[in-house]
């Protein structure tokens, strides 16, 4: 079962696991990959492929735990992001579009309850994203949340939502920008 | 809105772009120039940083999923145990050594051997397994003209050494070979002038590291004496290339 750590405390074996430390990596496997195979599953079509790129991950982790740099990132966004990008890759690299279905409950962003957090991830971020999301229009806020859970394009965006390219750009640019200056206000 | 837009629209370009390229929603053309930028970049790389944290948050409404019990064997299997032990550095070390001096006859032609047989036609769609925490890559690059065998390199993972051991010297007359490394995801990356006659190694940087790792190709450009090339593109002519495989 998955170790409950804390930030500080997860951020510390990862960087043991930089320097080699086998048993650190374990801890951080052990703490984590729930979440991660969780990320893995969203965006790729079937367990087994998500627990290969789940596997691909950690080794990746494994050789680039020595970059990772506790005061400039948290070890959770540090490890989502490597999973969500090699997901992203596996997905696009696998040629043609799977699943046509539209987008489930796009417009409707989760309550709060099911963002609660967990020890590992940090609130405040979590938070912030948040209050920050609540000030977009709909529209944009349900398809930034579906690009990172789903990870698709804006091509893949605008042919689900049927509308035109540039309208999906402009909604999600302006999302973006929006998103940005309350975030750092 | 109303708000004043003379501060930066360029900078917010890049932002919104940053923020684009973390969301992962550019076309591959379209993602393939920002990446090259982001390694270009380093404010912009910051930005694209800055926007993985902030949208990692949303990885919280995702709920966890139990990996199955195979899947951490696998994972250690890939981990190699020597390589990550600091102990053993002077005696892997002093192994290379040897290999890039000896290795412009015999070696080269039986890591070529090793080469084909590890090179197998995998479809473009499969990406090359990743490479574990201390493994050796290694590559032969041939004449763009010819297509003879010129360079071999080596590079460990485990200690960020590059072995370069050239087997017909490339240093002609008119320049300085280049080393690049070949991003998975397009562009290039410089490594730096090499010795385009002598066996030589280095000790790669933290940053180029991470790239040596996961590159797919490496290059060899020739520059004018006395000039260095932007970062990610060639000045002069590719004389050779060759995929990196692992050993």
């Amino acid at each position: 079962m998955a170790a409950m750590l804390t930030r500080d405390e997860l951020a510390g074996a990862l960087v043991q696991a930089g320097r080699g430390d086998r048993s650190a990596f374990r801890t951080v496997y052990e703490a984590t990959s729930a979440k991660l195979l969780g990320v893995c599953l969203r965006i790729l079509p079937d367990r087994q492929t998500a627990e290969d790129v789940l596997q691909d991950t950690y080794l990746t982790v494994w050789r680039k735990a020595g970059t990772f740099d506790p005061a400039r990132a948290s070890p959770i966004t540090w490890l989502v992001t490597i999973a969500r990008n090699r997901s992203i890759d596996r997905l696009r690299s696998a040629a043609p579009m799977r699943r046509a279905v539209p987008v489930e409950d796009a417009h409707d962003l989760a309550d709060g309850a099911a963002l609660a957090s967990e020890t590992i991830e940090h609130a405040d971020e979590v938070g912030r994203l948040n209050v920050c999301l609540e000030q977009l229009e709909d529209k944009a806020r349900g398809v930034i949340r579906t690009a990172f859970l789903e990870g698709v394009t804006y091509d893949a965006l605008a042919q689900r939502e049927n509308v035109p390219l540039g309208t999906m750009k402009s909604w999600i640019r302006r999302g973006l920008m929006r998103l940005r200056s309350c975030l750092e206000s | 809105m109303t708000e004043s837009t003379t501060e930066e629209p360029r900078s917010d370009d890049a932002r919104t772009l940053a923020g684009e390229l973390a969301l992962r929603v550019l076309s591959p053309d379209e993602e393939r120039a920002a990446r090259a930028r982001e390694q270009a970049d380093p404010a912009f790389a910051g930005e694209v940083e800055a926007w993985n944290a902030h949208l990692a948050a949303f990885a919280a409404e995702v709920q966890g999923v139990q990996p199955s019990a195979e899947v951490w064997p696998r994972i250690e299997a890939g981990i190699d145990p020597v390589a990550n032990d600091a102990a053993n550095d002077n005696g892997r070390l002093g192994f290379w050594r040897g290999w890039a001096i000896g290795s412009t006859g015999l070696l080269a032609a039986s890591l070529v051997a090793v080469a084909v047989l590890i090179a197998r036609p995998a479809p473009v769609s499969e990406p090359a397994p990743t490479p574990a925490g201390g493994v050796t890559r290694v590559a032969t690059l041939t004449l763009s003209e010819g297509g003879a065998p010129a360079v071999t390199i080596a590079y460990d993972t485990a200690t960020g050494n590059l072995f370069v051991a050239p087997t017909t010297a490339i240093a002609a007359s008119d320049g300085v070979p280049h080393l690049w490394l070949v991003r998975p995801e397009g562009g290039v990356q410089l490594v730096g002038a090499i010795d385009g006659a002598e066996a030589s190694h280095r000790t790669l940087s933290a940053a180029l590291s991470g790239q040596a790792g996961t590159a797919t190709a490496v290059a060899i450009s020739m520059e004018a004496p006395g000039t260095t090339p932007p970062a990610d593109a060639p000045r002069g002519p590719v004389v050779a290339s060759g995929e990196l495989q692992q050993l």
